[in-house]
């Protein structure tokens, strides 16, 4: 896509392609799971030749490409959100803006404090979620083990369904603007300034090419 | 209710093993490749085609020699059925009006998750159908008044099988009778198991016979506390980030700033 006028490149191919691999994975791994963990959704088995068998086995498999999706988003990612400066610290004590009035929210660069964490928290539940997926699905470890594992899965859902409605409200409704980045990867100069201002100044001064 | 009893009365039983053999018989399961490992307990352990097992327990006596514990070993049919609780597929794993847990195998994709969570050991994975197998209480003969094919082949009555209640005085009163170290085992927990053991010795003489067994506290904590509140903390954020739209206000580029 040749360069929009007045429009500022916030992602590349490579950031847009892994995020929409990890939310079609992420999306489809909610809803089989949620038809393997609840009776009255075993409907969703239905839209499967093969019902809950290959439902199941498609979970594993998906399950698998997030996985690998997510070592892509390391690499995209992960140096702009592994760490917190002392400006995140400070977007922590006024939550960004998000909750209350606030006189000035501290600069973020890339990405604020509050999509650290998201993708600090992600990071760890990609782990888990790993970890024990794919020793339920081939369960070497003893009966008394493998059971915990089915524990720390469904504690994996909990935690990762609440963060993906909220990721996904913060990244439309919430921010208008902002779905762009995983649309065509332009966005605003004024959206810029106002989400990601430090991040714009590197930009503008050749420091960071996107 | 026509619950039923299924009761071992392990001091009665010669090992002679008939019950397996009649077992295998009436579900129609292939014999298997065993191996000698010096005893006489064979196969080694149960198997997707072996879901009854006389196991034999060696006890050294001081005076030299052995003594035997003879233990037919099969599915329990918890009242309160681990597996059942941790079944994802609807009806695979159900109940009978006699208490009998079935795995219904044509519903059965292999998860495993019985496997993990039984308090017994007793369902058996096999790698080859890719589906879980164990002992079913013959409900096939129970539904038609029959008795279980081992309970109906026990030459000296180690295995009876009839109405729950008068099984269960029947299994206190040979208790009793053998006095010692004589227990009953099954009715106390898990909600009562449709399988008894008259036990003449302690619990723990007997292998692979769990001590106090009980739905696992992890199958709690998944199927009856992190199950709902996954509904909750998705339902939490939903609402919360309606009200965060409505009250708070969308976030736009335009507002503020410098």
């Amino acid at each position: 896509m040749a360069k929009p006028k007045n429009l500022i490149l916030s992602s590349t191919v490579f950031e847009r392609v892994v995020h929409w691999v990890l939310a079609g994975s992420c999306l489809f791994l909610f809803l089989t799971g949620f038809g393997l963990m609840f009776h009255s959704l075993s409907f969703m088995a239905n839209f499967f030749p093969g019902g809950h068998y290959i439902m199941k086995l498609l979970h594993n498999i998906v399950g698998i490409i997030f996985g690998i999706a997510f070592l892509f988003a390391l690499i995209a990612w992960g140096k702009d959100t592994l760490y917190f400066d002392e400006d995140d610290k400070k977007w922590f004590r006024v939550m960004g803006g998000y909750l209350w009035e606030v006189e000035k929210v501290p600069e973020a660069g890339k990405f604020n404090a509050g999509q650290k964490m998201f993708f600090m928290v992600l990071f760890l539940f990609w782990f888990i979620m790993m970890g024990t997926g794919i020793f339920m699905w081939f369960p070497i470890f003893p009966a008394e083990i493998t059971r915990w594992l089915y524990v720390l899965h469904a504690l994996g859902v909990v935690v990762l369904g609440g963060f993906l409605v909220i990721h996904f409200y913060l990244g439309t409704y919430g921010n208008p603007g902002t779905f762009q980045v995983m649309g065509h990867g332009y966005v605003t100069k004024g959206w810029a300034k106002k989400h990601r201002p430090k991040w714009l100044r590197d930009v503008e001064a050749g420091r960071r090419s996107v | 209710m026509n619950e039923k009893v299924m009761l071992i009365d392990v001091s009665k039983c010669t090992a002679c093993r008939g019950c397996q053999v009649a077992c295998k018989q009436w579900n129609r399961l292939p014999a298997e490749k065993t191996q000698q490992r010096g005893t006489h307990q064979n196969p080694p352990d149960l198997t997707p085609a072996t879901w009854n097992l006389v196991r034999f327990t060696e006890i050294p006596l001081r005076e030299g020699g052995v003594r035997w514990l003879f233990r037919k070993d099969n599915c329990m049919h918890c009242e309160d059925a681990a597996c059942q609780r941790a079944c994802p597929v609807p009806g695979c794993i159900f109940k009978t009006a006699e208490g009998a847990v079935v795995i219904d195998t044509e519903k059965c994709i292999g998860c495993e998750y019985c496997v993990n969570v039984c308090p017994f050991e007793i369902p058996r994975f096999d790698s080859a159908t890719k589906k879980v197998y164990k002992c079913t209480l013959c409900w096939d003969r129970i539904g038609n008044g029959q008795i279980p094919a081992c309970a109906k082949t026990c030459g000296p009555g180690a295995v009876t099988f009839g109405p729950k209640e008068k099984m269960i005085a029947q299994a206190y009163a040979r208790a009793k009778a053998l006095g010692g170290d004589a227990t009953v085992y099954g009715d106390k927990f898990v909600k009562g198991t449709h399988v008894m053991y008259v036990l003449p010795e302690k619990v723990r003489m007997y292998e692979k016979l769990t001590i106090n067994p009980s739905v696992p506290v992890s199958v709690y904590l998944w199927k009856d506390f992190l199950k709902p509140v996954s509904v909750l903390a998705i339902g939490a954020a939903l609402v919360g980030t309606f009200f965060h739209y409505i009250i708070k206000g969308p976030k736009r580029p335009e507002e503020g700033g410098e």
